[in-house]
């Protein structure tokens, strides 16, 4: 979960030690029921990436009280830093170490690993009232109509705002396009707080900017298309790429957003909003966790609100479209199947997935769970995402490591100044080059 | 603390205590080989072989098979689940050439190179030559000179960066003393950027080249200054016609590490600028270039093929490096290797 970059560089060393502890304690015969019978004593190995607080707890808790319920499968916990886990689980996954059960976040990435036969198919093994009450969200985990993973939280993004701030800058309603938008951020510059705060530094919250004219820019059908062709030959595409940056010369982001990091400290883009020094944010929503940790009192922001992305003039998107990630847990090909179909659907329970959303305060992909939202910020939402003609998941995530991750170096070029619209576009072509 | 640069002496080659050991090891095996005692040889083998097995297996596997991997990998297209399979021959290679983004690290990293050679050394060694002299509090300022080289990396960058950045303590200094023009992007402006990272190495390495010369100057016969001073020598000739002479070797050796350290920069960058940043301020260099599209963006393949072409570069500068510059220093322990 995005969330826990907020754990970022400070826990280096702590990783470290993890790290360490994880090498040792890979003798654990994980997989050697790899047939999955359910009848010996199984141990499941886990990874997730809530090294501290509630998270831990919750994965800790889940895993003794699933023992409990299925004696002779033991669930062997491991908690990877976030920045870690991506370099550990590929290698484990090449040197066919790989957990039974790991964290995974669906889209081109899960798409690699499924071409390489490393994840398994658990279409089968979703109990009826989990995939009842999950629904749509197993669209990030699919590929080719068959499921790899299994959603346990859904992320989506828009601009969270301070409501006192808000007020003060004397901002009567919430923008819904971008002249009123424009409007709110030379009134915040009135009141000398950055209008909006973007943390530049890890590119994606940059490229998030792009992503969301993109999605208001372009047509649900190429929206749709993209994953399959990664073709951005269409006009939209750069269309957008023009539209963030005629909206970044009005100086709307904070000074020195290329430098400032999203997370983990007062200095950061979600500390700022936490600490009442810019008025909104466009971010996912693992947003109020953050900002919550980060606030002088350590408790979530009470005038925290939020509101959707506005629409783009001219944009052949939907204005009420959404877009976000989805974070869930997959299984390793190798892993012994019965047992590990039983854990996901265990986790996936209302109780368990209503526990999951406190622990993290976020929102559960069972939406049977999501009465317990009580956020306020949280609630609107919920609310725009249920109401959502259609839903696209990070285009980084969607693209894949190579190309998200090119097409977020374009963004970053273009706001620096060093790039142009037409480079955001380009850097997806080279990207693909190098594929 | 002067005895321990003493000590450093003998391993950064004053001259004639080169000479002395060479002589020592070239007498010691002839004998040996004389008495032609077969068991002699036969056991200084096996003590060869025990001591120095364990590390050469150590190298061969944590150096050379890595290398031999990375070249192998580099003919694929490969995002790095299970073998690769993809063979693309010399596809990557011809990618890494015209990747602008490649030409600019390797730009930045000859800057970097060159400037390291420039600014550090004439610096360095003007402080060891002042460093030398017999002053208050010279073992403390020796000190303060050299903590900023053992101080982290990881450490280093996250409290420049932090000071640095746009609303960071030295911008805010720069106003409260009533200077808000001077405040600039230290960090993400092209034109200041690879200046301040410039500031940082130096900053940071400097003090590893004076203990470096210190310990060279230690070498220096005292009896040379006073056979100058009675010929009548002023202190800036001693300086050109003594010392750095001299110090030549130290100085060698010293441009040589600084070379290397200049290719391989990667992890200052990484930390104060990161992925993305370090590109567009101009900061990126070919370690941060590797990482960046090797590890992050996924191309395993293509990753591997930058780290060999960062090899050969490094290789073949150290070895013209070896072979035309410290052919002098090293000239004596060949010969003598070979009688």
């Amino acid at each position: 979960m995005r969330a826990h970059k907020l754990l970022g560089a400070t826990a280096a060393v702590a990783a470290l030690a993890l790290g360490l502890t994880a090498c040792g304690g890979s003798d654990d015969p994980d997989s050697t029921g790899g047939g999955g019978s359910s009848g010996g004593d199984v141990t499941l190995t886990f990874w997730h990436n809530s090294t501290t607080g509630p998270g831990k707890e919750y994965w800790d808790r889940m895993a003794s009280e699933f023992t409990a319920a299925n004696p002779g499968i033991k669930v062997s916990v491991q908690a990877i830093q976030n920045e870690d886990m991506d370099g550990k689980l590929q290698t484990a996954l090449n040197s066919g170490d790989a957990p039974d059960v790991f964290m995974a976040r669906g889209g081109g990435k899960l798409a690699d690993i499924v071409e390489a036969g490393q994840v398994l198919d658990i279409t089968d093994l979703i109990d009826d009232d989990v995939k009842a009450g999950v629904g749509p969200a197993f669209d990030a985990f699919s590929v080719d109509g068959k499921v790899y993973g299994m959603p346990t939280a859904i992320l989506p993004g828009g601009m969270y705002y301070s409501k006192d701030l808000f007020e003060q800058a004397g901002i009567s309603s919430l923008p819904t396009n971008f002249d009123e938008l424009g409007d709110a951020v030379s009134k915040l510059k009135g009141i000398d707080v950055a209008p909006i705060a973007l943390g530049g530094k890890a590119a994606w919250p940059a490229a998030h900017w792009y992503y969301f004219f993109a999605l208001r820019s372009c047509s649900k059908e190429v929206m749709e298309n993209l994953p399959g062709t990664k073709d951005f030959s269409d006009p939209c595409w750069l269309a957008a790429a023009n539209a963030l940056n005629d909206f970044a010369k009005t100086e709307p982001f904070n000074e020195g957003f290329l430098t400032t990091e999203a997370q983990g400290s007062a200095g950061s883009s979600a500390g700022m909003l936490a600490n009442h020094l810019a008025g909104m944010e466009l971010m996912g929503a693992w947003n109020p966790g953050v900002i919550a940790d980060l606030t002088p009192d350590k408790k979530p922001l009470a005038d925290l609100g939020w509101f959707p992305f506005p629409a783009v003039d001219g944009g052949q998107g939907d204005p009420a479209a959404m877009m976000g990630g989805v974070d869930g847990y997959s299984c390793s090909a190798k892993a012994p199947k019965e047992a590990c179909g039983k854990f996901l659907n265990f986790f996936m329970s209302k109780e368990n997935q209503e526990a999951y959303a406190e622990a993290f305060v976020t929102l559960p992909a069972n939406q049977e769970a999501q009465g317990v939202i009580t956020d306020p910020a949280l609630q609107d939402v919920l609310a725009t995402y249920n109401k959502a003609p259609y839903v696209s998941v990070w285009l980084d995530t969607l693209l894949g490591q190579n190309v998200g991750n090119a097409l977020n170096a374009g963004v970053v070029e273009m706001l620096a100044g060093s790039g142009s619209p037409e480079g955001v576009v380009k850097s997806v072509t080279d990207a693909l080059a190098k594929e | 603390m002067s005895d321990t640069l003493g000590e450093n002496t003998l391993t950064t080659s004053p001259p004639e205590g080169r000479s002395a050991g060479g002589d020592g090891a070239t007498k010691a095996p002839s004998p040996a080989r004389k008495r032609g005692a077969g068991g002699a040889d036969w056991a200084k083998r096996l003590e060869i072989t025990l001591l120095a097995g364990p590390a050469v297996i150590m190298f061969l596997a944590f150096v050379i098979f890595p290398v031999v991997m990375a070249a192998y990998y580099g003919f694929f297209k490969w995002k790095g689940f299970g073998p690769p399979t993809d063979f693309v021959g010399l596809q990557n290679y011809i990618t890494i050439f015209q990747d602008e983004k490649f030409q600019d690290a390797l730009m930045h990293n000859g800057f970097i190179l060159v400037m390291s050679l420039v600014i550090q050394g004439p610096a360095a060694v003007a402080l060891a030559l002042l460093l030398n002299q017999r002053m208050r509090g010279r073992s403390l300022v020796r000190v303060l000179i050299f903590v900023p080289y053992v101080i982290s990396e990881v450490i280093v960058g996250t409290g420049w960066g932090l000071m640095l950045k746009t609303t960071g303590a030295v911008n805010h200094f720069l106003i409260r003393i009533g200077l808000p023009d001077w405040t600039v992007e230290w960090l993400s402006d092209p034109k200041i950027a690879i200046w301040t990272l410039m500031v940082i190495i130096s900053w940071k390495y400097i003090g590893f080249a004076v203990i470096l010369f210190l310990a060279g100057l230690q070498s220096i016969p005292e009896e040379l200054y006073e056979a100058a001073a009675i010929d009548g020598a002023s202190y800036w000739q001693m300086q050109r016609s003594i010392t750095l002479p001299l110090l030549g070797p130290t100085i060698r050796i010293w441009a040589f590490l600084s070379i290397i350290g200049s290719l391989q920069l990667f992890d200052l960058v990484f930390i104060i600028w990161g992925q993305y940043v370090a590109t567009t301020a101009g900061t990126s260099t070919m370690a941060t270039y590797m990482v960046g599209e090797g590890r992050l963006a996924g191309n395993y393949g293509y990753g591997n093929a930058v780290a060999v072409v960062l090899f050969v570069i490094s290789l073949t500068i150290a070895l013209i490096y070896q072979r035309f510059v410290l052919r002098r220093d090293t000239a004596g322990a060949l010969t003598e290797g070979k009688k």
